[in-house]
């Protein structure tokens, strides 16, 4: 066998390794889900967003109560 | 190491650990039939038997990498006792696959034994992948 068909062969076989090592990178990380660390800190973030505004709303009907107590 | 392991992978410890013995298992099984073409039980016209050999060392040496690392992270990041049955496959694992270093590299008078160490090999690391990945991925 010439040494030009040895690499090519090598190379091929190593090629193959790579699209394996691609193919179960892409397939494990599709079944994750919502479970990496980044989508978890996302809807983390978006939570208290949601609870900081909420306590604006709370805060801001209060205060508007407390006005309309003091007019009366 | 914990903070060092948490840094690295950016808190996904457990999400590396299970591609990287994922990629380690596929692999594994890629090995099979390398090494099946290397000892003439395959042959493919495309591929000889000596490049099919150096091929299967090259990709074993990667494996043996990718399970080192992933050891190294289960060891620093989580408890031993949490999973026996994958503790012990493991550590099987990992003595199995020294011991099949050290007979390519100097033992070479006991290379008969090779292909049912390396047969070996890839049992422990499915039964290593199963209770550890495999639950992982069946639970999400």
């Amino acid at each position: 066998m010439s040494t030009r068909a040895h690499w090519l062969q090598l190379a091929g076989s190593l090629a193959v390794a790579a699209v394996i090592v691609a193919v179960a990178i892409a397939v494990v990380t599709s079944k994750f889900g919502s479970t990496s660390a980044a989508e978890r800190e996302v809807q983390e973030e978006r939570l208290e967003q949601r609870e900081e505004s909420q306590e604006e709303r709370l805060e801001r009907r209060e205060e508007r109560l407390e006005e309309l107590r003091d007019r009366d | 190491m914990e903070d060092f392991v948490d840094n690295l992978t950016n808190g996904n410890v457990t999400e590396v650990k299970v591609i990287l013995a994922s990629v380690a298992l596929a692999l594994a099984v890629y090995q099979l039939v390398l090494i099946s073409v290397g000892y003439g039980k395959l042959r493919p016209r495309f591929l000889s038997p000596r490049v099919a050999s150096v091929a299967h060392r090259a990709v074993g040496a990667t494996i043996a990498t990718l399970l080192v690392v992933t050891a190294v992270m289960c060891l620093s990041y989580f408890e031993v006792e949490d999973n026996t049955a994958h503790v012990v496959a493991a550590i099987a694992l990992l003595t199995v696959l020294a011991l099949k270093v050290a007979i390519i590299r100097r033992w070479h008078s006991l290379g008969r034994f090779l292909p049912v160490l390396g047969t070996l090999v890839i049992v422990l690391l499915a039964i290593t992948w199963l209770t550890s990945a495999g639950d992982f991925l069946s639970d999400s």
